[in-house]
């Protein structure tokens, strides 16, 4: 038997000698209560759909994070790309432009003559 | 697919107290168990499954049945949970991590059910938590490798790559109980 089947084989057999958690009756009293504290503050009308619709949003981002956690990244990201934008020189204006078979080329056969009258 | 959660987590949103006791029966248990793994305190195991549930009701109205199965997003709050207070621990100086037994040099001999149990319970406690989190999805949760991957965000290959890590991880610290679990020298 290699490894490689042994390991998964050897795992269940030790797990399985775990007890699995019990929770008391007290504890699941607790849980039942802050269900019921939660229902009776429970946001209702205009307020329950801003709160549901910004908990949406910082559940889709990061499920289980309280709203501190994205709302800090987002800043973060915010002030870096900020940060950057300030710190980076600007592109300059008269840069020649690149090529592009879609534009009309810019150069003159004129220019190539007055070349040769040089000559 | 069929989400058996779904109708109760839509009523406990409501204000259906019997729907959030029901929640409560079929979840608890589970959560306990794997918090109380990934955090080896019961007190601070049973903060986390309250924390979850809590998120739980905030989140039960809005829950839209036919996206992510309602117990996957439940597991995947409660491993977030679990990160966010092991990181918030200070971490554990190298003499007490150095306590750890090395299962190679413990006999296995001589120890009862009890002392079993809590050899294999500080062995899986010493896994880095990634990897102990993996099999615990799996072995206690029952979830297949696709929902477990699911749960962690990571990728089926990824999630298959933690077990190896940790079941082979687990054997070499467990070595001395080869005697109690039937896999012979």
């Amino acid at each position: 038997m290699t490894d490689e089947n042994s390991d998964p084989t050897f795992a269940n057999r030790v797990l399985i000698r775990l007890p699995a958690e019990v929770p008391s009756p007290s504890f699941q009293a607790a849980l039942l209560e802050a269900y019921d504290v939660w229902n009776a503050r429970r946001p209702e009308g205009r307020w329950a759909a801003l709160h549901a619709g910004l908990g949406h949003f910082s559940n889709a981002i990061w499920p289980g994070a309280p709203l501190w956690a994205p709302a800090s990244a987002f800043a973060l990201a915010l002030v870096l790309g900020t940060g950057l934008g300030i710190a980076l020189p600007p592109i300059a204006n008269d840069e020649q432009p690149g090529f592009s078979l879609e534009q009309p080329a810019t150069f003159s056969l004129n220019a190539v003559d007055a070349t040769q009258e040089d000559m | 697919m069929h989400d058996p959660d779904a109708e109760d987590v839509a009523k406990a949103g409501r204000g259906d107290r019997d729907a959030a006791a029901r929640l409560i029966a079929r979840h608890s248990a589970k959560l306990l168990t794997v918090a109380q793994r990934m955090l080896t305190s019961r007190a601070e195991a049973e903060d986390a499954v309250q924390d979850v549930f809590l998120r739980l009701w905030t989140h039960a109205g809005r829950w839209r049945p036919g996206g992510a199965k309602f117990e996957t997003w439940l597991y995947r709050v409660m491993l977030n949970q679990c990160y966010d207070r092991l990181r918030r621990r200070p971490t554990r100086p190298l003499e007490e991590a150095a306590e750890i037994a090395d299962g190679a040099a413990l006999p296995g001999a001589g120890l009862d059910e009890g002392q079993v149990g809590r050899e294999i319970a500080r062995a899986l406690e010493t896994l880095p938590e990634r990897q102990k989190a993996a099999i615990l999805l799996c072995h206690f949760n029952e979830c297949g490798n696709i929902e477990a991957a699911e749960i962690m965000g990571l990728s089926v290959e990824a999630l298959e790559s933690l077990l190896a890590r940790g079941r082979r991880a687990l054997r070499a610290r467990l070595q001395h109980l080869k005697g109690f679990t039937g896999d012979g020298p």
